[in-house]
């Protein structure tokens, strides 16, 4: 899995690729600490060329968003397609996350 | 005439993770199971695999998974995993509430769920100090 990460004002956005497995998600969870302790608060994350998530990757993101709920922020993911957003819906995750479907749109909402 | 089996022993921790993936992607092949097919048998392997490595053998102590595929017909896969673990029957643990919100939601316990989501005829026995847990994967859904 590759993240990459691009910071625009007080947001940061990143853009994953790849598979989020039980071996990577936890790659995100560290980018995503390393965000609050920067006091980042508002994060977007675009999943347009991520291939393949599990029940570990959807953990990962359960995790970040109530991480980022505490600091009184929000995660925003976006582009979810395929069987990524198929597990979204599945788990109803699509409905507790913030779900949009373009990078601009979830700019523009946090 | 039986459907021919190829077996795979593994170490159950995630790090087996890829190897397990190769080995039931070769049976994906020889099946013709189309690409979905493929990305749902990754997601199935994987979802038992983890659950095998964290909690059937004692912290530290892990022990074999038996990963065993055969072709019944074109176009279906039978894949069975085997474990020595502590007896565990994923099947009659209840579902997760899906209706909580992010505040709510527990961290985790979404495995299984996708597990009975998307393998067909799924079964467990225990056998012999064995739990075995068997699924189908087909190219038509």
């Amino acid at each position: 899995m590759d993240i990459e990460r691009t910071q625009v004002g007080t947001k940061v956005l990143l853009k994953i690729s790849g598979r989020m497995d039980a071996e990577s998600s936890v790659q995100l969870e560290q980018q995503c600490e390393s965000c609050i302790s920067e006091g980042i608060t508002s994060l977007i994350v675009d999943l347009g060329d991520l291939r393949y998530i599990s029940s570990m990757g959807l953990r990962s993101f359960v995790v970040i968003a109530k991480k980022f709920r505490e600091k009184g922020g929000s995660l925003r993911i976006c582009r979810s397609t395929g069987l990524v957003q198929q597990l979204f819906e599945i788990t109803r995750l699509n409905q507790v996350l913030n779900l949009h479907d373009s990078v601009e749109s979830a700019m523009l909402e946090s | 005439m039986p459907a021919k089996t190829q077996s795979l022993t593994l170490v159950a921790k995630t790090e087996s993770l890829g190897l397990a993936t190769d080995f039931v992607r070769n049976g994906a092949r020889e099946a013709n199971l189309p690409e979905a097919r493929i990305h749902e048998l990754d997601l199935l392997i994987e979802e038992i695999l983890v659950n095998v490595s964290r909690y059937s053998y004692p912290v530290g102590t892990p022990g074999p998974v038996i990963i065993t595929y055969s072709i019944p017909e074109p176009g279906e896969l039978a894949v069975e995993v085997c474990d020595q673990g502590v007896e565990f029957d994923p099947l009659k643990l209840d579902p997760p509430d899906l209706t909580l919100d992010i505040e709510r939601r527990p961290v985790g316990g979404l495995g299984i769920w996708l597990l009975k989501s998307f393998a067909k005829s799924l079964t467990y026995r225990r056998e012999q100090g064995w739990n075995r847990l068997a699924f189908t994967i087909s190219a038509n859904v």
